[in-house]
């Protein structure tokens, strides 16, 4: 038996990405909604809600780019100057939103300031994310497998779109957090975001889902060998979204953890979908990743060691949520 | 403008200089903190403790900047270097995916527990959490060391139609030089945590505040800084050996001669005014005979110059030897230093001698100076190669035009001297604080609130009536 190891490393890589998208997502979220808030006692516990665990969150982003550079190193150096522009500034982005979490606590008086650094960077992340993701629908310029466009090809309308479609998702996921994590007025201002963010979200991913089926003639082809399963994500996508925004509106959530869950099983969807247009491909309709794969030497090393270290990895993540169960205490971890 | 090669180095260097700072502080501070957690778990003496949340806040803010200044490096080997990416991606790829997979996320998975979680998961749990995190910055380390040390001196690989291709992990991995470069980089992360501990306990001192704190940490941290300085000069005498056959031209260059054979006696150089295009120094001020006693190990032997290496193989010079030499003078000032403080033990003058206290202060963020002196021998000392012998770092940079990338340098320097600027500000606010006077475990108690600053609570008064 033969084993298709790119398509083995494509899995891991799409493991990690899905993962970076459903943990760190609801902490870019809770950032974004930062700005929101002008209680500073209530931002600290909108912060507390996300500061154990937004660390390892975020290293299953770097898991993701270092699985590309090892398994797929030819789409890694297209895509990297291709979307040079995003991510430097998604790059940019996170580092302000890491260093918020430690010097927000060092400083009183600055404290608002370090909080809007947080918003603003969380906001920017989020954005360039999806702009970046945008970007990969339009299609990237590539000639013998290497990057032959202009550092600005990715900005267009449609990536614009998709980069504020991503903002809205991650603001509905971190305020479904919220609501799990929060009582008393953090609970009421997550239910109460989202009553409108959530109608926005699903407004924003229906208009690309339209646009990119009109503008792009690959989404076009590459959907139509998909319209069951389409449909049907499509289908759950838009119940969960009417659900939350109703529930929210007559503040009827049956369970604390609902629109988390509910924020949860849309990232789900929408990743599947991406998944299902982009298949085969990793630079997508261009490369595919068989052709940007590596030599077999470096997928079997990187599996090996995946195979043995993630379930562990797995393991203690859970840990340290489980550590922090429950709801986030009024005076800080530990009382 | 100048060119896009030039512009993705320099992003490179500055990014990379940047971030290194903080993983040296990171790895340094947690093996103390372990050594202080467990020594109040073993005395339950409180003022382990407050020693160990001290110096916990600083490391908290060292380990946030490291992170994120170090997911910037694992985009930037694309964003700047894609055709390095492209032929190492295979290679190194796999180790860093490794990295990530053994330390990034032990640390992270852990570093919560550390920071928020004493008293939810008791103290033993908690001093098991604060143990994964120094364990995983040492394994970090060591991939990391591993896949630098493969570009340095790369082993295990085969041209495959214009690929590298992997033919023995283990050659990869333990390449000729990472068995000497990880003991010589740890060694030197914990000596800056050592010179850290020791220089804010001496600062202490010499204001006649936190006395007990003071004492215990300058004796802890000039205790492992005399142990580390000594294995650090054998070390870094092997590896200096390591280099002088693997890479003769950075060695070449850290010595500051260009004649293919140096005057007999030769002198150690200190002060040079390299002309790289001429071939030859402007100015050299050296000590007579003590190069060929050091270099040689005898009375009259000659030192090579870096006219045995080719011009187009040559790294510049400069950069080289000052960055040598700034490591090796503060290691020297440290061995004086450690040396010094081991007479004083004896006569039970630690504590009391000013000049030492004063010197000791002083050293404080010597570590940090002698690391990036270290790396910049070390990288630029590579040039004009990023992969020593297989690729050159002009024929591996991104098809990026030089104003993105001058823009996006523009914006790393602006936005790194805001975190720079912060770390700096509170660090020192913390240190001019000082530890709580009173710490006692309490059961019920935040560990995060006891890191804040007191006046944080009063500020704030009571919580605010909520609807």
């Amino acid at each position: 038996m033969t084993m298709d190891l790119p398509v083995l490393s494509a899995l891991f890589l799409t493991g990690a990405l899905f993962l970076y998208v459903i943990l760190d997502g609801f902490d870019l979220g809770v950032g974004a909604l930062l700005l929101l808030d002008p209680d500073e006692r209530h931002r600290d516990r909108m912060v507390d809600a996300i500061a154990p665990t937004w660390d390892g969150n975020e290293t299953w982003l770097i898991m993701a780019g270092v699985a590309m550079l090892a398994g797929f190193p030819t789409a890694y150096s297209v895509l990297l100057p291709a979307f040079y522009v995003p991510l430097i500034m998604m790059l940019l982005s996170l580092g302000l939103r890491g260093v918020s979490f430690e010097f927000r606590y060092q400083t009183v008086e600055a404290r608002p300031r370090w909080d809007a650094v947080f918003g603003v960077g969380s906001i920017l992340a989020a954005f360039s994310q999806g702009a970046f993701v945008g970007g990969l629908i339009m299609g990237v310029a590539v000639d013998k497998g290497v990057f032959v466009g202009r550092p600005f090809d990715w900005l267009t309308p449609f990536s614009v779109l998709f980069g504020l479609c991503s903002l809205a998702g991650y603001a509905v996921y971190g305020a479904g957090w919220l609501h799990l994590k929060g009582d008393g007025r953090t609970r009421l201002f997550a239910e109460k975001s989202l009553r409108w963010i959530t109608p926005i979200f699903l407004l924003l991913s229906s208009t690309a889902c339209f646009a990119a089926y009109q503008i792009q003639p690959q989404v076009t082809e590459a959907w139509s060998y998909h319209v069951v399963p389409l449909v049907a994500l499509s289908a759950v996508f838009l119940v969960i979204a009417i659900a939350i925004t109703s529930r929210a509106h007559s503040s009827s959530f049956s369970f604390d953890a609902e629109p988390f869950v509910g924020g949860l099983i849309m990232f789900t969807c929408a990743m599947v979908g991406l998944v299902l247009t982009f298949t085969p491909n990793i630079v997508p309709f261009r490369i595919s990743i068989w052709d940007a794969a590596s030599p077999t030497a470096s997928h079997v090393f990187l599996l090996v060691g995946a195979l043995f270290v993630a379930p562990v990895v797995i393991g203690y993540s859970a840990f340290s949520y489980w550590v922090f169960r429950g709801k986030t205490p009024k005076e800080g971890w530990g009382e | 403008m100048p060119d896009a090669a030039i512009l993705a180095r320099t992003q490179f260097a500055f990014t990379v200089s940047f971030h290194i700072i903080f993983p040296t502080i990171s790895i340094g501070l947690a093996l103390f903190l372990a050594v202080f957690e467990g020594l109040w778990l073993k005395t339950k003496d409180a003022l382990y403790l407050q020693i160990y949340k001290f110096w916990l806040n600083i490391f908290a803010m060292a380990f946030g900047v490291g992170v994120v200044t170090g997911i910037v490096l694992s985009f930037e080997f694309g964003l700047g270097f894609a055709k390095f990416a492209k032929l190492a991606g295979p290679v190194i790829g796999p180790m860093i995916g490794l990295e990530v997979l053994t330390s990034f996320f032990l640390e992270a998975g852990f570093l919560g527990i550390m920071l928020f979680g004493l008293n939810r998961v008791g103290p033993r749990l908690h001093f098991f959490a604060t143990c994964m995190v120094a364990v995983g910055t040492v394994l970090s380390a060591s991939w990391i060391l591993s896949a630098n040390s493969w570009m340095q001196t790369p082993d295990g690989v085969v041209w495959e139609n214009g690929r590298l291709v992997v033919r023995d992990w283990w050659r990869v991995i333990v390449n000729p030089s990472w068995l000497v470069r990880l003991p010589h980089m740890l060694s030197a992360a914990y000596l800056t945590g050592s010179f850290l501990v020791a220089g804010v306990g001496a600062w202490y001192l010499l204001k006649k505040t936190n006395l007990a704190f003071a004492r215990r940490t300058v004796s802890l941290g000039l205790a492992f800084g005399s142990v580390l300085i000594a294995g650090q000069v054998f070390i870094g005498d092997l590896l200096y050996g390591t280099m002088l056959k693997h890479q003769p031209a950075k060695m070449q260059a850290a010595e500051g001669f260009w004649t293919k054979q140096s005057d007999s006696p030769a002198p150690y150089l200190w002060v040079i005014i390299p002309d790289q295009k001429n071939q030859r120094n402007l100015l050299q001020l050296g000590t007579p005979w003590l190069g060929s006693i050091w270099l040689t190990h005898s009375l009259d032997g000659r030192v090579e110059g870096l006219k045995n290496t080719p011009v187009q193989d040559q790294p510049s010079m400069g950069w080289v030897f000052y960055g040598f030499r700034t490591m090796y003078v503060i290691a020297i000032a440290m061995f004086a230093l450690a040396s010094a403080s081991l007479w004083l033990r004896w006569r039970g003058k630690l504590f009391s001698t000013r000049w030492f206290l004063i010197a000791l202060a002083w050293m404080t963020p010597s570590g940090i100076f002698a690391t990036l002196g270290g790396w910049y021998t070390a990288e630029i000392g590579r040039q004009p190669y990023v992969i020593y012998g297989l690729l050159r770092t002009a024929d591996a940079v991104s098809p990026v035009p030089a104003g993105t990338l001058l823009s996006s340098l523009i914006a790393f320097i602006v936005i790194y001297s805001i975190f720079f600027t912060a770390f700096l500000v509170f660090v020192i606010r913390a240190i001019r604080r000082g530890p709580n006077e009173t710490v006692e475990f309490v059961p019920s108690g935040s560990l995060k609130r006891a890191l804040r600053p007191k006046i944080i609570a009063s500020a704030l008064g009571p919580e605010p009536i909520s609807q």
